[in-house]
């Protein structure tokens, strides 16, 4: 029996780490539109800042900016 | 000669990525402006000007920016019916343009368009600043990989643009579908996808659209026939979802091995130099406590524009229509067609035209700050604020707006994309006190609260009542809000997928020209309606004429034309609020605008009403004693009823002139106005009655 990794999300992450999209979590055009802009299996996320108010988040991937709620980020696994 | 038919040509791409600015210089600013069919997604098109030198006439079609074709919103349903023809003809080329700064996710869009079999060119914009940044893209070889010309363009300098055209001349008339391959036997993904697509028909342009569409389904319709719809209810969801993500993967993949072929590539995939200097500019501008500062700043600039600003235009604007007005008395002598001219016609356009320097005012710097990408910011700092509401941070704006002026407020509501949350945010406006309202409540104030206005105190006062009134309209605003995303508009607050782009010093051109189109857009859509109702107005308040043969309009005119007469039949409906039929009188009339209740009051009591300063105004209402009872005919309380009215009812034609025509409903307009009536009634009746129980007034 392998050890039972915590499953970790774009939402864990601290500013400045980076992780691997593994997947993407639920359904409807969310998920969709969450590939459709570059978060796909293999892509490279990492998390450049907070929002003041502590929520959203900025994440950088394929050579841009995109801001994420903490609930949505959460839908992003990561390796 | 008989020139031939214009090439029809759509012009595509991401939002940011200076779509606009081309458009602009290969049209040379002049174009129109439409809408899609049933939507208030804003169609613009213009011909190729002859400094392009276009080899054949090209119509150029501008879509909504957008990221993809998949139909997640109406920006992206608009753009997908637009390039196959289910809207009007479809075009017979696309431009595609890409911001070379950020090719990875500007080549998904450029993949999945050609995918649609349109003969395309690439226009691979900001070349010069990608160089700048090192970022060295090799046009030939991403031409090699796309199977398109791509060609190296700067929207800012115009460099590029006439190659561009001359490349679109080159296409071929037609077309074919060029499909990323699916290898089934590369894994159990694509052998799904693979599966999924032959159940929708094979794997063609269509299905694909419809594939990913339907997966991303919520709150949208996917236009299709009964045929497709009924062999997409038979595909299971979560093979629907697994299928439509493997098809976006299939898609990057070609991306990355376009990318690997054609363009350098840095060793951290994650990093972004297009925004080394942008995160520098954030390190200020979404700081934990700068970033505040700043925004709060940026805010109480738009708010002092369209507040302040704008005043010094709207007088000149009132002053040259009251000149008008005197010339064409002057000119035509007193008489019914007099009145109807000057009171009715242009009073009417004035009422339209007193708009105009709010509106571009706060387009003008909506424009500046979306051009610049401090706009995604503001939604970035203001978005938790709005989510507690069930909106989007882009909301916060066109709310803030609204404490000047509903009507500019609610054209701004137009860059939130979910029509429900933009239906909620019209909602609100009106509820958020205008700058209409002050001088109704400077009157009231004046007249029966602070009667002495040197008095110690009177300031403080004074102060106290209007902070009062601003509270008890912004917490409506939010109760309003809260209730209506949870039972009439009931939808899931809208997920935040914001891109923040790179900081760009604004064009002042594309920001002039939208303001121009916005404004043109309200004078002709909303101003008709406003113009017409001021019309209805003015006979109401006219007809029948006296039959004393007085004439002119004093107390007597005014008191039995068919507005005086409604009030007072309404008499009973207004006295439990604490109101005579004098004051039904101003608040019919002022169903024109707000402030208009001054000077309709003045002509109740038969003087003239300055309405800035209506000093005998304010006496005449102070000393009205009613004949019966002897007592005054109003009190602080029943002035408080009357504010707290104000407050909530829709009292102003031109914000349901400009819901009609942004909702697009007249439904949607008669709700405001009746619930918000209904609404004031009863507020207004509760502070009355309650303060009589409590032995005040």
């Amino acid at each position: 029996m392998l050890p039972q990794v915590p499953r970790r999300d774009l939402a864990s992450l601290s500013v400045g780490e980076s992780g691997d999209v593994a997947g993407l979590d639920g359904d409807g055009a969310l998920v969709i539109r969450l590939a459709e802009m570059g978060f796909v299996v293999g892509t490279p996320v990492r998390l450049i800042k907070v929002a003041p108010l502590g929520d959203p988040l900025q994440f950088s991937l394929r050579g841009y900016h995109i801001s994420l709620r903490r609930a949505e980020a959460a839908r992003v696994r990561i390796a | 000669m008989s020139t031939p038919a214009p090439r029809l040509v759509a012009l595509a791409g991401n939002p940011n990525v200076g779509k606009t600015s081309l458009f602009n210089v290969m049209t040379q600013s002049r174009h129109r402006v439409g809408n899609y069919a049933g939507v208030t997604v804003e169609r613009r098109e213009g011909e190729v000007a002859a400094a392009m030198q276009p080899p054949v006439p090209i119509t150029l079609v501008d879509l909504p920016g957008c990221y993809s074709l998949t139909a997640t919103s109406a920006d992206e349903v608009a753009a997908h019916a637009a390039l196959t023809g289910a809207d009007g003809p479809a075009p017979s080329a696309i431009i595609l343009v890409v911001d070379a700064t950020n090719l990875s996710r500007n080549l998904y869009f450029a993949l999945q368009l050609r995918e649609l079999g349109v003969p395309m060119v690439i226009a691979l914009n900001m070349s010069d600043t990608a160089k700048g940044l090192g970022l060295t893209a090799d046009a030939a070889r991403l031409a090699e990989r796309l199977g398109a010309p791509v060609i190296p363009t700067s929207g800012r300098s115009g460099d590029g643009a006439r190659e561009l055209v001359a490349a679109v001349a080159r296409l071929p008339e037609r077309g074919t579908p060029h499909l990323v391959a699916i290898d089934p036997d590369a894994d159990p993904g694509m052998a799904e996808l693979a599966e999924t697509l032959a159940d929708l028909g094979g794997d063609a342009p269509r299905s694909r659209w419809l594939l990913a569409s339907a997966a991303a389904a919520e709150g949208i319709d996917v236009p299709g026939d009964p045929d497709e719809h009924r062999r997409l209810a038979a595909i299971e969801p979560d093979r629907l979802r697994r299928a439509a993500l493997a098809l976006v993967e299939l898609r990057y993949r070609e991306v990355d091995r376009v990318l690997a072929h054609a363009a350098a590539t840095s060793t951290d995939r994650s990093a972004a130099p297009a925004m080394a200097m942008s995160d520098r500019i954030d390190g200020l501008l979404t700081h934990r406590l700068w970033g505040l500062v700043a925004f709060a700043l940026v805010m109480g600039t738009i708010f002092t524009a369209v507040f302040t600003w704008a005043q010094p235009f709207m007088d000149a604007i009132e002053w040259a229509m009251g000149l008008l007005s005197e010339a064409v008395s002057d000119a035509l002598g007193p008489g019914l067609l007099t009145d109807l001219v000057t009171q009715g016609v242009i009073a009417g356009a004035g009422n339209v035209v007193v708009f105009v320097p709010q509106i571009a005012m706060l387009f003008l710097f909506l424009g500046a700050l979306e051009d610049s990408g401090y706009l995604a910011r503001a939604a970035f700092l203001m978005d938790r604020l709005m989510s507690r509401l069930g909106l989007h941070g882009r909301a916060f704006i066109p709310l803030l707006s609204g404490y000047a002026c509903a009507v500019p407020a609610i054209l701004g509501t137009r860059t939130i994309s979910s029509f429900k949350d933009r239906l909620v945010t019209i909602l609100m406006i009106p509820y958020m006190s205008c700058s209409a309202r002050l001088p109704i409540y400077s009157l009231v104030i004046g007249a029966l609260f602070v009667a002495d206005p040197d008095a110690e105190g009177a300031n403080l006062q004074r102060a106290g009542i209007l902070l009062g009134m601003y509270a008890l309209s912004t917490c409506s605003a939010l109760a309003v809000g809260y209730i209506a995303k949870r039972t009439l508009l009931r939808s899931p607050t809208p997920p935040l997928v914001l891109e923040l782009p790179p900081y760009r010093v604004p064009r002042l051109r594309n920001t002039v020209l939208m303001v121009y189109d916005r404004t043109m857009d309200f004078v002709r859509n909303a101003g008709t309606v406003i113009l017409a109702m001021t019309i209805v107005l003015w006979a109401l308040l006219s007809f029948p004429r006296d039959a004393t043969g007085a004439g002119g309009e004093g107390p007597t005119q005014i008191a039995q034309s068919y507005a005086g007469r409604a009030a007072q039949t309404l008499e009973p409906a207004l006295e439990p609020i604490g109101q005579d039929w004098r004051m039904g009188i101003g608040i019919i009339g002022s169903f024109a605008a707000r402030e208009v209740l001054v000077g309709t009051l003045g002509l109740v009591y038969g003087m003239e009403a300055d309405e800035d300063d209506p000093v005998e105004l304010r006496e005449a209402i102070r000393a009205d004693v009613n004949a019966e009872t002897g007592k005054p005919r109003h009190t602080p309380l029943s002035g408080l009823a009357l504010m707290v009215f104000f407050v909530y009812a829709c009292q102003c034609m031109s914000t349901l002139a400009v819901v009609r025509r942004e909702t697009n409903s007249w439904k949607w307009t008669l709700f405001m106005f009746f619930s918000m009536t209904a609404i004031a009634y009863v507020a207004a009746l509760l502070v009355f009655q309650g303060g009589r129980a409590l032995g005040f007034g």
